[in-house]
């Protein structure tokens, strides 16, 4: 909400329509004569386009063999991984790759073999021979080149470099070691950074909002080339592929982002339309935009520049990129293409092609791109049948050599997760600690100490209490919103490359003025109010954040992790991993749990995404912990979902003696905290939960002679026991809880675990003490729905000590128990 | 007006009494006599009669308590007067109070110790939480009978500390023995600082499993054991026997009798207080065995303190007669009379039940038929003589003729530190010429 833009209302109140302009649809119409005469290509460079077509035909022959007879060329293997083939793709795939350089970055699909061999191809052709010899020769060490070249004798790099492609990308498809990814990315994940070949995607649509994270990254941090998402024809009906173009296409890029940084998204949404979602015919049954290039009429006034392109003709797509890369250098993203196309092979070797005729396919076969441009490669006397005949020899021999080196368990071993079991938990984590992600100097617009929050926090009591232990006013102390903003706006001016935005980010401060002062200190894009699309604010920042960017994209509400589900629950997580730790992911998510806002605005998710491999969980409850943890995520490179809780923004440090430090300083994920040490019994709790069992402990004293000992998980993603074990040692009871509702939750691992590791020394079960498994209630109802300092002591007398006298409140008997789980609630 | 029953003071050394047996209870009537309650030193047992008529309106202790002497027991009085008074340390002076405000405000309430107490039926499954169990072995728990304070009748950790509070603590060696041999605490703690040991560890006994009841040692029963066996271990203990011609004593017992019967004399004269009588004659003229044993020395006693075993339902106890070489046959007839009667009642002075009170000592089991015994030493003393039942032997009358005789038995005890057998032979032989030759 920009004050320097008016809406005025004489003005949008005024009638008028709006004009669409035509969209192009396989407009190009020219002979291979004329992009001769036109010295649009070499004879030599469509020779070129035909061999790249042929290779990726070959390759996905050889794997449609390997998964339908059980070999190639008479040589057995068994591959029980994924084969979603793309024969019939090659012409749309050549024509995408051919203009793109190696600072041009595609992501893609489950469907992605032709894209990523169409973009090696073209990588390995256009690079500098002593350059691609170096990228091979560093990549692991030389351990992927030093099996692609066994079976070549000759000198050529090119050659090389194309036996290295295949040989990589094959053995990631055979999950061997030497594979581009280590073997963890498999059949739908291969990818291959030096060449500008970024992950493809299981999901479908997954690139959709990752794509335009990575046109972000190069746009921010001033990166040249184009980033082109290769997204499926029925991956448009997703929300997070629609929430990805309206990111790509906000106004703000245009209209307030300044300088250099005025004007769109360098992105190409490129829609590879073999018309069919599985079994699903878009064009007619499922979908209703008849041609997909009519999408972009409904984003922006630019209508994504979008236009169908027939993708059987290579020449017809290449002139149609030739194009938009204009485009796309004068800065007029985000484009959409309908690269029209026509698969051959069913969705995957399991499919029996029920939902279209022989007469279809056939029809299409007749057409096949391949035999087309070889045909009028020699009508055009470009070559001769001969040539292209060699060609194909040529391309069977090295997929042959390719196919058994990658299949010889010596030459190509897979992990040995006996021999070494934990190999593949150093891939989880990546665990660095790096100041910048970025060489540049920061993008700020004032030194940090004119900053008008940075100069009020200068007058904040640092601690709660002044020295006779009297509670400085609420707004003296320094808060927990003020350790989290001290933390991001130190590294907004240590890393260039950090960004951060969200809902309401920008001139408001975020919706509880943790981020009050940014604006002031930050240009637009370092800091920007994004569109209200949860799935594009995480799917963007794992692009960003790929490519090499720090980034804090923020969910507004807790209960909003929901709409960002595929984003937060298969892509953060998984990327280090399944790149065989090529990539980084430092994105710290954050998340605020919300409070007195009824059943959709006040959930504690930390279990789901706890239970999620891969995520790195906190919550801080206290500035001192806030500020530290924040600091530790920001220096760190792993993603962090970050839970903050609205019930304490403003609650000031009552812990840490001396207050919150001025300075730099970090706490280590995992390291939970004692907030108050007792022996009789100890209170492990996950966020805010931590104030109403310190008001519990209060009451156990008083009462019941009984000294608590509370501590604060802080984290849940790593968790380390130790602390809490000897606690539990010394005390023999514990008490475990948060607001998270209870069935399920994160409570009950940490249960498990120290039920397991302390049993001897236990002298009850741990009592799991979480909310009712019901919607959250109205604020003046939540009483009965989250723990309160009563139901504490309630539960210790029921379950773990009685306690004389005392008269219940909450029902904790064992029957009730069953009987709530018998109605599921 | 209410006044206090107060823990007497038995003998100067007493400290403190335990609690036996309450008679009456808080709220009974009493009258002047009535017993109130009994109550245990170390070495007897006594019971306290109420001194004023009246309603018990307060006890402040309960059986098994120990309470320090002179210390208020229990008030008697009329119904709604104040008790506060005579509340044991209740009464606070002006200066105690002040030192109790001046302390810190600050009050530590230590968290409610549960009390122990077992469940009358052992069950087979037990339920006890894993601290708890952990905390049982560790010191040694039998907690198989203890009744849980947690959850559901769990057995949990603070049940433990409770009962290990109250129950036999153990050497640490006693301790990994239980353990590792599923011992349990028996019935003695013979370690230091009356810590159970390895020695008093008892298994599980799979024939009479739990099919008995473990009674406390009354303190006059721990007592006499103790003494008992401590004569044992110190001393050359052997006996030698003999027999007395009787008929001279049971025909002065007869002339007695007939005496008592016509009036002529109020004393009842037994056997024993002749035997009695003649002994003192014989400690007479053998001052060696009139003496105690001290290890590097003996007390040689100028007077005879008879000590006189006394058969009461609180045990054996042995009350010494001071200087009865001073006293006339019926003098010495009528004070063991008495003293035996006090020792019954319970009332005796305990000093007079030390073993150091004699100088030699008499046990009588004639009365009950036993005819030859070895009697134990009531050390420091030298020797005791048994004196056992009447039986008729044969004898030679003289001219070849022989006939039944009413011999007595006597078995001495004596200690072969002090006497040599010689001496001691001697010496019994001296106490049938004594009893054959009895003249008064």
């Amino acid at each position: 909400m920009p004050k320097s833009q008016f809406i005025n209302p004489d003005e949008v109140r005024k009638s008028g329509e709006i004009v669409f302009q035509p969209i192009p649809v396989n407009q190009y119409n020219k002979t291979i004569r004329e992009e001769l005469e036109s010295k649009n290509f070499t004879k030599e460079e469509l020779k070129k386009i035909y061999h790249d077509m042929v290779v990726i035909r070959e390759f996905e022959t050889m794997l449609h063999l390997v998964k339908t007879t059980g070999g190639y060329n008479g040589v057995e293997y068994n591959n029980p991984g994924p084969a979603h083939l793309s024969a019939g793709q090659e012409a749309a795939a050549v024509g995408m790759a051919y203009t793109l350089t190696v600072d041009d970055f595609i992501f893609g699909s489950h469907r992605s073999h032709g894209e990523i061999l169409a973009k090696g191809l073209r990588a390995i052709e256009t690079l500098d021979s002593k350059e691609l010899e170096k990228i091979m020769t560093e990549f692991w060490d030389g351990a992927t080149l030093n099996v692609a070249k066994k079976a070549y004798k000759g000198n050529d790099i090119k050659e090389l470099g194309i036996r290295f492609l295949l040989y990589g990308a094959l053995a990631e498809i055979f999950a061997r070691t030497t594979g581009f990814n280590k073997g963890l990315g498999g059949s739908m994940h291969t990818f291959f950074t030096p060449f500008g070949i970024y992950p493809n995607n299981a999901i479908v649509g997954g690139s959709g909002s990752i794509a335009v994270g990575a046109a972000l990254y190069k746009k921010v941090n001033r990166k040249p080339g184009v980033v082109v998402a290769n997204i499926g024809d029925a991956s448009m009906a997703r929300g997070p592929v629609w929430e990805g173009l309206t990111f790509a296409a906000m106004d703000q890029f245009k209209k307030l982002w300044p300088d250099d940084m005025k004007g769109g998204l360098p992105v190409i949404i490129n829609i590879m339309n073999n018309q069919y979602g599985m079994g699903g015919q878009t064009c007619g049954e499922t979908m209703g935009f008849d041609i997909a290039a009519r999408i972009g009429a409904g984003v922006n006034p630019e209508q994504m520049h979008a236009e169908r392109v027939d993708g059987y003709n290579p020449l017809a797509v290449i002139e149609a990129y030739r194009r938009k890369k204009a485009l796309i250098e004068k800065k007029k993203g985000p484009i959409l293409i309908d690269v029209l196309t026509y698969r051959f092979s069913g969705h995957s070797p399991s499919d029996s092609s029920s939902y279209r005729t022989t007469e279809e396919l056939k029809a299409w076969e007749e057409q096949d791109c391949i035999i087309a441009f070889g045909k009028q490669l020699i009508e055009a006397g470009v070559a001769t049948q001969n040539e292209l005949d060699a060609i194909l020899t040529g391309v069977k021999e090295i997929m042959f050599d390719t196919f058994k080196l990658s299949i010889d368990d010596e030459l190509s071993p897979r992990m040995d997760l006996r021999k070494e079991p934990n190999l593949l938990e150093t891939m989880m984590f990546s665990n660095q600690s790096i100041d910048s992600m970025s060489d540049a100097k920061p993008d700020v617009n004032h030194p940090m100490n004119e900053n008008p929050r940075v100069q009020q926090i200068a007058k904040k009591e640092r601690f709660a209490f002044d020295k006779d232990g009297k509670p400085f006013s609420k707004m003296k102390q320094f808060q927990l919103r003020d350790g989290i903003f001290e933390a991001i706006i130190d590294r907004f001016y240590k890393d260039a490359s950090l960004i951060a935005y969200g809902e309401e980010n920008r001139d408001w401060g975020g919706a509880f003025a943790v981020y009050r002062g940014l604006t002031e200190a930050l240009p637009y894009h370092r800091l920007f109010n994004s569109p209200i699309a949860e799935a594009a604010i995480i799917g963007t920042a794992i692009g960003y954040a790929m490519c090499g960017g720090r980034v804090i994209p923020e969910i507004m509400y807790c209960d909003f992790l929901g709409c960002c589900g595929d984003e937060i629950f298969n892509q953060l997580p998984k990327w280090q991993a399944m790149s065989g730790n090529i990539l980084k992911m430092p994105v710290v998510v954050r998340v605020s749990v919300g409070s007195k806002y009824g059943a959709q605005h006040s959930q504690d998710w930390t279990s789901l995404t706890a239970h999620i491999p891969g995520l790195k969980v906190c919550f801080p409850v206290t500035p001192y912990d806030a500020k530290g943890l924040m600091n530790s995520a920001l220096q760190g490179t792993d993603p962090v979902v970050f839970f903050e809780s609205q019930r304490i923004y403003e609650i000031g440090e009552q812990f840490h003696e001396g207050g919150v430090p001025e300075g730099y300083y970090e706490i280590p994920f995992g390291e939970p905290d004692i907030k108050r040490e007792g022996k009789d019994i100890t209170i492990l709790t996950i966020g805010a939960t931590l104030y109403r069992a310190l008001d519990a402990a209060k009451i156990l004293e008083e009462k019941y002679g009984m000294s608590a000992e509370v501590i604060d998980a802080r984290s849940l993603v790593p968790f380390n026991y130790e602390k809490v074990l000897a606690s539990v040692k010394k005390t023999g009871r514990i008490v475990i809880s948060s607001d998270a509702t209870a069935r399920g939750s994160f409570l009950n691992d940490l249960a498990r675990n120290i039920t397991e590791l302390a049993f001897d020394d236990l002298d009850a079960p741990p009592a799991v003490l979480g909310s009712r498994d019901w919607i959250t209630p109205a604020y003046e109802l939540e009483y009965a729905f989250f723990p309160q300092p009563e139901s504490f002591i309630d539960i210790i007398h029921e379950k773990i000590v009685p306690l004389k006298g005392h008269v219940v409140t909450y029902n904790f008997t064992k029957a009730e128990q069953i009987r709530r789980s018998k109605l599921g609630v | 007006m209410a006044i206090p029953v107060i823990m007497p003071k038995q003998g100067q050394s007493v400290e403190t009494c335990i609690i036996g047996e309450w008679y009456k209870k808080k709220g009974d009537a009493v009258k002047v006599g009535d017993i109130l309650f009994s109550y245990e030193t170390d070495k007897a047992s006594f019971e306290e009669e109420a001194k004023a008529d009246g309603v018990l309106l307060e006890t402040f202790f309960v059986e098994g308590d120990e309470v320090p002497v002179l210390v208020n027991v229990a008030v008697i009085g009329q119904p709604g007067e104040s008790i506060d008074e005579f509340l044991p340390g209740g009464v606070s002076t002006a200066a105690e109070e002040a030192v109790t405000k001046a302390a810190p405000a600050v009050e530590v309430k230590a968290e409610v110790a549960s009390e122990v107490k077992i469940v009358s039926e052992p069950s087979d499954k037990v339920k006890i939480s894993p601290r708890a169990k952990n905390l049982a072995e560790k010191a040694g728990i039998a907690y198989q009978q203890l009744a849980g304070s947690g959850p559901e009748g769990r057995i949990i950790a603070r049940d433990i500390e409770a009962a290990a509070a109250v129950a036999p603590r153990l050497t640490p060696l006693a301790r990994e023995v239980a353990r590792t041999e599923g011992l349990k605490p028996g019935d003695t703690a013979t370690g230091l600082g009356g810590k159970t040991a390895v020695q008093d560890l008892i298994a599980y006994n799979p024939v009479y499993g739990d099919d008995f009841e473990v009674k406390k040692l009354t303190n006059i029963r721990k007592l006499i054991a103790k003494a008992m066996h401590t004569s044992l271990q110190n001393s050359a203990q052997l006996t030698h026997h003999m027999s007395a011609d009787a008929r001279t004593i049971m025909a002065l017992r007869k002339k007695f009798k007939k005496a008592l019967d016509a009036g002529q004399i109020s004393q009842n004269i037994t056997i024993n207080d002749l035997v009695c009588f003649a002994v003192i004659k014989a400690l007479k003229k053998f001052p060696q065995v009139n003496t105690h044993f001290i290890g590097d020395s003996m007390r040689w006693f100028k007077k005879v303190h008879l000590g006189l075993a006394v058969d009461t339902d609180r045990g054996l106890m042995v009350p010494a007669i001071k200087n009865a070489d001073d006293l006339s046959l019926e003098g010495l007839s009528a004070q063991m009379q008495s003293i035996a009667a006090q020792c019954r009642k319970g009332s005796v002075n305990p000093e007079l039940l030390a073993p150091e009170a004699a100088s030699f000592t008499i046990s009588n089991l004639g009365n009950y038929g036993v005819e030859m015994f070895t009697p134990v030493i009531n050390i420091p003393q030298t020797a005791i003589l048994g004196v056992c039942t009447i039986v008729p032997r044969p004898k030679d009358l003289g001219d070849g003729v022989y006939g039944f005789v009413p011999m007595m038995g006597l078995s001495l005890t004596y200690d072969h530190q002090a006497l040599d057998g010689g001496e001691a032979t001697l010496f019994l032989k001296e106490i049938k010429e004594q009893i054959e030759n009895l003249t008064i």
